[in-house]
C-alpha cells in the first residue's frame, strides 16, 4: 500500500486543528460568560450566580484542559508536518505567534490557577480580575492566531527574495485585508456557542423540572445574547462573504456548487449536491429555483459565477466546501429563527414554560461548534492549493517525513484524541446530570467567600466534590 | 546590534525556564506511580495543578522563537525529531488532561494517576532523546533534514534521556521536600536520596559518552578547557551539597540546588555547541529569519516578558507555602 505523505499530512493537520479549534472555540465563550457572570454576582450579590459560575466553571475546566494540550501540538506542526511551510512563512507567522504566547498564553495560564482554585486565597475582587485576565486572554489569542491565519489567506506586506521571505511592512501582515473580517466573525461564532451551550443545558433542568432557578437564569441570558449575537453575525457573515469573493473567488464559488462560468438564469440555490470534480459538473443538484438569484445577485434573474471560472489545477475541492458552507449557513438560519422566537415568547412570558422550544434548544446545544468547524472547512478547504495564498502550494510545503510514520502518528493522534474526547463528554455529561450545587449561603450577606469556604465550614462540600461543582 | 544573537539568547532562556519549571512538574509527575495511598497522590498533584499551564507554555514560547527567528533550523530540526516530538506532545497532552480528569472520578482516579505519571516519564524521555539527538549530530542536506527519523533512537540518546529523566525526579522531589507536609515530605526524603547518585553518575557518563560519540565535544573541551572544567566541578560540589541538603531544616534547599544543576548543565551544553543552532552544521546567523522579524520578535519579548514574569511570580505567590492537607477550594 503506498500513500502520499503530502496526503496524510494535510489529514494530519486537518484532525489535530480541527479537535483543537472545538475546545478554544467552547473557552472563549465561556470565559467570556464566566466574567460577566462573576461580574454580575459581585455587583448584586445574587447567590444564583454565584452558582450558576461554579457550575460553568467546572465545564470550562475540563474544555480549557483539552485546549492547551491539543493546542500545543500545533504549535509544533507547522514544523513537523510542513517544514517548508515553516521556513517559508516562519518570518511572517512566527513573530505573530511568538506575541500570541507572550500576550494571552503566559495571561491564561497565569491567572487560570487563580481563577480555578484560588478563590478561597484572594478574595472575590481579585478573582473576579483574574477571570477577567483569563477571558482577555482568550480574546488576544484568537486575534494574533487569526492575524496569522488571514495572512496566509490573503498575504500582504511580504515579499520574497532568494527564495525566503522578507517582511516589508509589519502593518500590513498584521492588519491584512481578511483580518478585521474575520477575527469579529470568529470571536462571536464563540460567543453564539457558549450562549447555545448555557442555553441548552438550563433548557435541559427546565424540561426535567430540576433546578429551575438555575436553568431559567442560564436559559434567560443564554438567549438575550445568542439574539444580539446572531443577528451580528449574519451581518459580519455577509461582509465576510464579499471580503473572500474579491479575494479568493475560487471559494465562494465552490462554497455556491456552480460549475459553469455563469449559471442558467434564474440560478437556483442549491441545497444538496454530489459533485463530480473530475467531469465539472454535478452528477445531481437539488436547490430552491430564483433562490439563488435574489440571495447571490440581489435580483430575480441574475447569474451567479461558478468554479469554471478558475483553472481545474487551481480550484478547491467543491464538495467540502460546498457542505461546509450549507453546515454553517443552515445553523445560521436555524439560530436566526430561535432567536426570533425567543423574543416572542419572552415578550408573551412564556420562555420557560414553551416545551418545543426548549427541546430545540437542548438539541442545539452543540450546534456552534458545528457550524464553527463548518466555517472553518470553507475558509481552509477553500483556498487549496495554496497553503500561502498565491505563494506557496501545500503539496510543495510538506516535510521530509515517510508516509508510514506519518500513518503511524495519525493513527496514534486518533486514539489519543478518541480518549480526550469520550473523557470530555462523559465527565461533562456527569456534571450536568448532577445539576449546580447550592452555593453557599454567605456568598450573599458577606460577598465574600473567606468564612463560607473554610475547611469544615463549607456546606458539607468535600475536596473533590468542590473542585467539580 | 546583533540579532540573531539576542533571539537565540531569548530562546535560550525560554527553554531554560521550561526544562527548570516543567522539569519539576514532570518530575513529579514521574513519581505518581509510587505512592500507593491516595491521598498522598492528591497532594502531590495539589501541588503543582495551579501552575503547570504557565510552565508549560514556555515550552511553546522556546518552539515559536525558534520558528520566527531561525525558520531554517526549525524547518530542519521538527523532522528530524519528528517521532520523540510527536510521542511527547501526546505524553504531554495526556499528562495535561489527567489534571482535569483524574478529579471528576473516584473510582477511576488511579488510571488517571497512571496515565499521568506514564506521560510525565515518556514526556522526560523524549525530551532527553532530543537533546542527545542534538549533541550527536543531525544529518542535514542544503537547507533540509537529510536523515532518517529513526536516526535519533541511538545508544547515546537513549543515555541521555535516563540522565534526564533522573534530573526531573531530583527536581520533582526537590520540589515535594518544599510543599509536601508530613508523609509526603518522608517520600520526597526517600527518592533524593536515591536519584540524586543515579543523577549525578548518569550526567556524568552521557558527558563523557558525548566525547566518543561526537568528536566536535572533544574539540569543544579542548577549547574550552578551564570554563568547561569549572563548570563540571561546581556541578559536582552543589550536587554533594544537595545530597546533604535532604531532610536538612531548610524545605526549599533541594529544590534550589537541583535547579542551578539544571542551569550548570545547560550552561555547559550552551557552551560546547556555541554559536551553532543546528549542531555542528548551521550557526545562528546563517539559520536567522530577516532582520524585520528579529525585530519584532524581540521588541515584543522586551517589553512584555517582565510583565510575564510578574504576573507569573504573582501566581506562584498565592499558592505559596505548604499544599493545604484539604486541597485547594475553590
Ligand atoms: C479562534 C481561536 C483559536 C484558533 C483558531 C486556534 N487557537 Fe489555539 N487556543 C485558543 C484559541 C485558538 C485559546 C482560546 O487561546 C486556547 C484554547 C484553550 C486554551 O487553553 O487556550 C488555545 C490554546 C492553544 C495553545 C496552548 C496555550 C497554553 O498553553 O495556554 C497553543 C500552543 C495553541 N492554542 C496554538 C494554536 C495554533 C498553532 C493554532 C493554529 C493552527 C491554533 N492554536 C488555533
Ligand atoms: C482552528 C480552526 C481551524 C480549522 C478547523 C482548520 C482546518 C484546516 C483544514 C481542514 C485543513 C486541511 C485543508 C486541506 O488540506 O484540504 C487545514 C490546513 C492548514 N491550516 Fe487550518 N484550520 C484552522 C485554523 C488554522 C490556523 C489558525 C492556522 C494558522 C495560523 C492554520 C494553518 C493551516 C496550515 C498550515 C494547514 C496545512 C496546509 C494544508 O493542509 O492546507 N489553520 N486547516
Ligand atoms: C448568514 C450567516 C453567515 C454567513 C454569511 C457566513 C459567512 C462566512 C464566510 C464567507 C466564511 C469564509 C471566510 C473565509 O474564507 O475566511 C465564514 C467562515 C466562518 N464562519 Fe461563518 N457565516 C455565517 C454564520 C456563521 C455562524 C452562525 C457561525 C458560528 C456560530 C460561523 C462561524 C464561522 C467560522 C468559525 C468561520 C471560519 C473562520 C474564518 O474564516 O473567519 N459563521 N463564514
Amino acid at each position: 500500500m503506498s500513500f502520499d505523505p503530502a496526503i496524510l499530512a494535510r489529514v494530519q493537520f486537518a484532525f489535530t486543528v480541527s479537535f483543537h479549534i472545538i475546545f478554544p472555540t467552547i473557552s472563549i465563550g465561556l470565559a467570556m460568560f464566566l466574567a460577566i457572570v462573576e461580574g454580575l454576582w459581585l455587583k448584586t450579590r445574587d447567590p444564583l450566580y454565584f452558582q450558576i459560575y461554579r457550575f460553568w466553571l467546572g465545564i470550562f475546566a475540563m474544555a480549557f484542559g483539552v485546549g492547551v494540550v491539543t493546542g500545543i501540538v500545533l504549535s509544533f506542526e507547522f514544523g513537523l508536518g510542513f517544514a517548508k511551510f515553516g521556513q517559508m512563512a516562519g518570518p511572517a507567522i512566527g513573530p505573530m505567534i511568538a506575541l500570541e504566547v507572550l500576550t494571552s498564553f503566559f495571561l491564561e495560564a497565569g491567572f487560570l490557577g487563580i481563577m480555578l482554585f484560588g478563590l478561597n486565597r484572594v478574595g472575590p475582587r481579585l478573582h473576579f480580575f483574574a477571570t477577567c485576565m483569563v477571558a482577555l486572554g482568550t480574546l488576544f489569542s484568537a486575534s494574533w492566531i487569526l492575524s496569522a491565519n488571514s495572512w496566509m489567506q490573503t498575504p500582504d506586506g511580504v515579499a520574497v527574495q532568494n527564495g525566503h521571505l522578507v517582511v516589508t511592512d509589519w502593518l500590513k501582515v498584521i492588519v491584512n485585508p481578511s483580518w478585521l473580517y474575520r477575527l469579529p466573525h470568529m470571536l462571536a461564532a464563540a460567543y453564539i456557542t457558549g450562549s447555545f451551550l448555557v442555553s441548552g443545558v438550563g433548557a435541559w433542568y427546565l424540561l426535567r423540572g430540576e433546578h429551575i432557578e438555575f436553568g431559567k437564569r442560564t436559559v434567560s441570558m443564554g438567549m438575550g445574547f445568542a439574539t444580539v449575537l446572531i443577528a451580528l453575525q449574519v451581518f459580519l457573515g455577509d461582509i465576510l462573504y464579499g471580503t473572500m469573493l474579491k479575494y479568493q473567488p475560487a471559494k465562494m464559488q465552490a462554497a455556491e456548487g456552480f460549475w459553469d462560468k455563469q449559471s442558467e438564469s434564474p440560478a437556483p440555490y442549491y441545497w444538496i449536491i454530489v459533485p463530480d470534480q473530475k467531469s465539472q459538473r454535478n452528477r445531481f443538484a437539488l436547490g430552491t429555483p430564483y433562490l439563488g438569484s435574489i440571495w447571490l445577485t440581489h435580483s430575480l434573474h441574475g447569474r451567479v459565477e461558478g468554479l469554471g471560472n478558475t483553472p481545474p489545477d487551481l480550484q478547491p475541492q467543491m464538495g467540502i466546501v460546498f457542505y461546509g458552507f450549507r453546515i454553517m449557513y443552515g445553523i445560521a438560519i436555524l439560530m436566526f429563527s430561535l432567536a426570533v422566537a425567543s423574543l416572542w415568547l419572552r415578550w408573551r412570558g412564556r420562555l420557560f414554560s414553551t416545551r418545543w422550544f426548549l427541546r430545540i434548544l437542548v438539541v442545539m446545544t452543540p450546534s456552534g461548534v458545528l457550524a464553527t468547524l463548518g466555517g472553518w472547512y470553507v475558509a481552509e478547504t477553500g483556498r487549496q492549493p495554496w497553503v500561502i495564498y498565491n505563494i506557496l502550494r501545500t503539496a510543495d510545503a510538506v516535510s521530509p517525513v515517510p508516509a508510514g510514520v506519518l500513518l503511524s502518528t495519525l493513527i496514534a493522534f486518533v486514539c489519543v484524541y478518541a480518549l480526550f474526547m469520550a473523557a470530555f463528554l462523559i465527565f461533562a455529561g456527569r456534571m450536568i446530570k448532577r445539576g449546580p450545587k447550592d452555593a453557599p449561603a454567605y456568598a450573599e450577606a458577606s460577598g465574600s467567600l473567606k468564612p463560607a469556604l473554610k475547611p469544615g465550614m463549607a456546606n458539607g462540600a468535600t475536596r473533590n466534590a468542590a473542585v467539580t461543582e | 546590534m546583533d540579532l540573531p544573537l539576542l533571539s537565540a539568547l531569548f530562546a535560550a532562556f525560554a527553554l531554560l525556564l521550561y526544562v527548570v519549571l516543567d522539569g519539576f512538574d514532570l518530575g513529579v509527575g514521574a513519581l505518581l506511580l509510587l505512592p500507593s495511598d491516595e491521598r498522598v497522590r492528591d497532594r502531590m498533584v495539589d501541588s503543582v495543578v495551579p501552575i503547570w499551564d504557565g510552565n508549560e507554555t514556555w515550552l511553546i514560547m522556546a518552539g515559536v522563537t525558534l520558528l520566527a527567528a531561525f525558520p531554517v533550523a526549525y524547518g530542519i530540526l521538527l523532522p528530524a525529531f519528528y517521532l520523540p516530538l510527536i510521542v511527547m506532545l501526546l505524553a504531554l497532552g495526556l499528562r495535561g488532561v489527567s489534571f482535569e480528569f483524574r478529579m471528576q472520578t473516584e473510582r477511576m482516579r488511579r488510571a488517571w494517576d497512571i496515565a499521568f505519571s506514564l506521560g510525565s516519564i515518556v514526556a522526560a524521555l523524549m525530551q532527553g532523546l532530543i537533546v542527545g539527538g542534538l549533541i550527536q549530530g543531525i544529518a542535514v542536506d542544503g537547507e533540509h533534514f537529510g536523515g532518517s527519523v529513526f536516526d535519533v533512537f541511538r545508544p547515546f540518546c537513549l543515555l541521555v534521556s535516563l540522565a534526564v529523566l533522573s534530573g526531573y525526579v531530583v527536581l520533582g522531589a526537590g520540589w515535594l521536600h518544599l510543599k509536601g507536609t508530613a508523609a509526603l515530605r518522608a517520600f520526597a526524603e526517600r527518592i533524593l536520596h536515591t536519584a540524586v547518585p543515579a543523577y549525578l553518575g548518569l550526567a556524568s557518563v552521557s558527558t563523557a559518552a558525548a566525547t566518543l560519540v561526537q568528536p566536535q565535544m572533544l574539540a569543544a573541551w579542548s577549547a574550552h578547557m578551564t570554563l568547561l572544567s569549572a563548570i563540571a566541578l561546581l556541578f559536582l560540589l552543589l550536587a554533594i551539597t544537595l545530597w546533604r541538603a535532604i531532610g536538612g531544616r531548610s524545605d526549599g534547599r533541594p529544590l534550589f540546588l537541583g535547579l542551578a544543576l539544571f542551569v550548570l548543565g545547560i550552561a555547559g551544553l550552551g557552551v560546547a555547541v556555541f554559536p551553532d543552532i543546528v549542531p555542528y552544521r548551521l550557526s545562528l546567523w546563517d539559520a536567522a529569519s530577516s532582520s524585520q522579524s528579529q525585530v519584532f520578535v524581540l521588541l515584543g519579548a522586551a517589553i512584555v516578558t517582565p510583565i510575564v514574569l510578574s504576573y507569573s511570580a504573582f501566581a506562584y505567590y498565592v499558592f505559596r507555602g505548604k499544599t493545604p492537607e484539604q486541597g485547594w477550594e475553590i
